[in-house]
């Protein structure tokens, strides 16, 4: 089972989410309503794939991100970073602190379901 | 291999438009209370950093969410807020006046967009407000504007209150026993205000969370804290302002100073109300079935040694205890706060007062003040209507209120208490009162019976509620709509409740609403009257007298009694509902209602005081007025609950004696 992490502060955006990943086999989804529920979840077990919005309460996404990228159990984990469509700048901050891919909202189903795919380490892909 | 080829067609996003509403409903709300927030804070001194950026998150999640369902007005509309604020959270303006209403009526234009989307109506055009917007944002933005001083959390840190340095440590056992870290930060913010929030990698590798946090905590609660994996200790200082700021999450007063806008989530579980209306029929039928277990054991008393008899009826005492208590408790968990309603005022206040050009404050009083779900439900247009109505005939233009002597803003309290089983909610405004002579003239002219004489309060009531009344030739759309104060009044009737208005010329008008906290079970005298029995609610028994025939006074075709150096009009049951009567000598009378809307009820005798299940009428051509709906009293026979309120109006209006029950199918 590849364990997928969905944040984001939005429960209508999380259901989308979810529900436009749902075509993945063998992909267990948990969710997190912001920053420090995402953290949470990444201490307390392997995560396969991290789908992250960067505006929310109490802790930005970058910062997320930044802490994701730092801490070794989880340097690798590919992160979708999928925002509201914003400036450029954020793209930007967004990649350097080391988004693996960086897509807007409102965003098409199959464009998420996709990346995910590529995105997913190869064992976790495989058929079970 | 994982399907490639998935029917990606059948994802459609408007499945989600439910959660979407509700989601804007939360935005939205928040939004309008932050905005209050902010323009109570104007001029005043530094601005809340965190008032701004919760409003932009909130603009922004709108924003986010609206694309989604495709619904480009409300995106694009939300994109503009958040532009602004944006700019305002740079610093590089500072927040005006202009700025606050083009971001207050922004938001409702907002609100209407969405709405409209909803009823699959046409959307209410947006170009006008996001041209407004735009227009501020490029003045502001312009370079040479000073920055506003933007004040940091730390900097509001409430006096008196201490500071804290918390460290959760997350463990699959703490997840298992629903302690999170997000379950920690919600204590936090409900006891006090977070400073900072940050993970942490501790030294074995772990993720450890650190809080700052100022707030006022008791040692219990350290305790408890400790056991859920966290450590507490002070941190260096103490600071800031007394610890109620943080008390009350909802800065609605709009004198108080802003408070930082936490919305302390609590400990809260929601339900679907149907399940609670399951429940309640559930110990309806339970306090039925209880009633009709006292009647066979009446049955079988005498046939029972006294010992035995002794031990049942000790069991069926336990028993009432026990029906009583778990009514009660189910009550409670129906009970939500009135600010539920109140927290609405504030905005529909100012919007009306800039679209009248008045100058109008708001207080709130008793927002805690619970009542149950369903009263809060139907009690909202009712009061929004009462609200509307103060703003816009209550409360006279700046101008007027000078020429009276009175300060140039127009105050109005909405208040809350319960007494009882009864809340009593209150619209006072300090305006220009009810014109007596008006209300009079309009209702002659309007075909209304109008008694002689100069009108008591109750009779204006009376007459400004009547269908098709409206004082103001021009029905506007603020409090009218043409209908009048008469479907507040049909409201407040449906739900068993009494209106009472008390108004003085050039001081200003209170309308009084009394409610029921709760429906469904009651507690009753029942008492019989001719052949027949009714239950008369027990919250709306002010006394009960016994009189004797003798001294009831025939008064035209009224009866009357002295009563506490006054006058009471009596009216018997028996000849009220044709029931036949014995002569008697003496009489039992309910006193019901206050004032001139008194009423004593007479009986042949009363029986005695039961809980019972309120069973309401609804077929229009059963349902009479003065008769709130049936119960079964456990003997299988069903008794009619009477209406006092209604009745003690119907009386007074209409002083004819007898009283048509026909199809009240009995």
């Amino acid at each position: 089972m590849a364990k997928i992490l969905i944040v984001d502060d939005s429960a209508t955006i999380r259901k989308m989410v979810r529900a436009s990943l749902r075509p993945l086999e063998d992909a267990e989804f948990v969710e997190a309503g912001n920053g420090l529920e995402a953290i949470e979840q990444i201490a307390l077990g392997p995560v396969a794939l991290i789908i992250l919005d960067l505006n929310m309460p109490d802790m930005h996404g970058v910062d997320v991100l930044k802490f994701v990228r730092r801490h070794h159990g989880c340097r690798d984990v590919p992160v979708i970073v999928l925002t509201t469509r914003g400036d450029e700048a954020s793209r930007e901050t967004a990649m350097t602190a080391g988004a693996t891919q960086y897509l807007t909202k409102p965003f098409v189903p199959h464009v998420l379901l996709s990346s995910a795919r590529d995105l997913l380490p190869a064992v976790a892909r495989r058929d079970a | 291999m994982s399907q490639e080829g998935a029917p990606l067609d059948e994802i459609s996003f408007s499945d989600f438009l439910d959660d979407y509403y509700a989601e804007c409903d939360e935005h939205l709300m928040g939004a309008r209370r932050l905005l209050l927030a902010l323009e109570t804070s104007i001029g005043r001194g530094p601005v809340n950093r965190s008032v701004l950026d919760e409003l932009f998150r909130h603009f922004h999640s709108l924003k986010g969410i609206s694309g989604m369902v495709e619904l480009r007005a409300a995106e694009q509309l939300a994109h503009h807020l958040e532009d602004y604020l944006r700019v305002l959270r740079a610093g590089e303006a500072e927040p005006t006046r202009d700025g606050l209403d083009a971001l207050f009526a922004g938001t409702q234009t907002l609100e209407q967009v969405i709405a409209a989307r909803r009823a699959q109506m046409p959307l209410p055009p947006i170009d006008a407000i996001g041209s407004r917007i735009a227009q501020l944002i490029a003045m502001d933005a312009a370079p040479g504007v000073a920055q506003p001083p933007l004040a940091d959390a730390a900097s509001r840190a409430p006096l008196g209150a201490r500071r804290w340095h918390i460290s959760f440590s997350p463990s699959q056992e703490l997840m298992a026993r629903g302690i999170r870290v997000d379950t920690i930060r919600q204590r936090l913010a409900g006891a006090g205000e977070i400073l900072s929030a940050a993970p942490r990698v501790t030294a074995d590798g772990a993720i450890a969370f650190d809080f700052v946090f100022t707030g006022r905590v008791d040692a219990a609660t350290i305790a408890a804290w400790q056991g859920d994996g966290v450590q507490i200790e002070p941190a260096e200082g103490t600071g800031g302002i007394a610890p109620g700021a943080v008390s009350d999450p909802l800065p609605l007063d709009t004198d108080s100073p802003v408070s930082p806008a936490i919305l302390a989530p609590s400990h809260v579980v929601r339900v679907d109300l149907t399940r609670l209306d399951d429940l309640m029929r559930n110990v309806g039928d339970l306090v039925i079935s209880r009633a009709r277990l006292g009647e066979t054991l009446g049955r079988v008393e005498r046939r029972l040694a006294p010992a035995e008899w002794r031990s049942i009826q000790e069991n069926v005492l336990a028993l009432d205890l026990q029906v009583r208590t778990l009514r009660e408790g189910i009550m409670r968990v129906r009970l939500v706060p009135v600010g539920e309603i109140f927290r609405r005022m504030p905005f529909v206040v100012r919007d009306l007062a800039g679209e009248t050009g008045k100058r109008v404050r708001l207080e709130l009083k008793g927002q805690a003040t619970e009542v149950d779900k369903f009263l809060i439900e139907r009690m909202m247009d009712p009061v929004l209507h009462l609200v509307r109505n103060a703003v816009s005939h209550g409360i006279e233009t700046a101008d007027e209120r000078i020429a009276a002597g009175k300060r140039p803003e127009g105050t109005i309290v909405l208040s809350a208490v319960s007494a009882g089983d009864v809340v009593r909610i209150e619209i006072a405004d300090d305006g220009r009162g009810v014109d007596a002579t008006a209300v009079v003239a309009r209702a002659r002219a309007g075909g209304l019976p109008v008694p002689a004489g100069s009108p008591d309060a109750a009779t204006l009531l009376s007459l400004i509620c009547a269908p098709g009344f409206s004082t103001r030739e021009l029905s506007d759309r603020a409090s009218g709509r043409g209908v009048g104060l008469s479907v507040v009044k049909s409201a407040v009737d449906e739900l068993s409740g009494a209106m009472y208005l008390e108004s003085e010329p050039g001081v200003g008008t209170t309308f009084i609403l009394d409610l029921p906290v709760t429906l469904a079970i009651t507690d009753a005298l029942i008492a019989r009257a001719g052949g027949d029995t009714f239950a008369v609610p027990q919250g709306s028994v002010r006394e009960v007298i016994e009189v004797a025939t003798a001294a009831m006074l025939q008064v035209e075709r009224n009866e009357m009694i002295a009563y506490r150096g006054g006058a009471l009009p009596i009216v018997r049951l028996s000849q009220l509902f044709q029931t036949g009567e014995a002569a008697r000598d003496r009489l039992h009378v309910f006193v019901v209602g206050t004032g001139s809307g008194a009423l004593g009820i007479a009986v042949d005798r009363i029986i005695g005081q039961r809980e019972i299940v309120v069973r309401t009428i609804t077929d229009p051509l059963v349902r009479v007025a003065g008769i709130a709906g049936a119960t079964d009293l456990g003997d299988g026979h069903v008794v009619l609950i009477l209406d006092p309120a209604v009745l003690a109006r119907q009386m007074r209006d209409r002083p004819s004696r007898t009283y048509t029950a026909g199809g009240l199918g009995r």
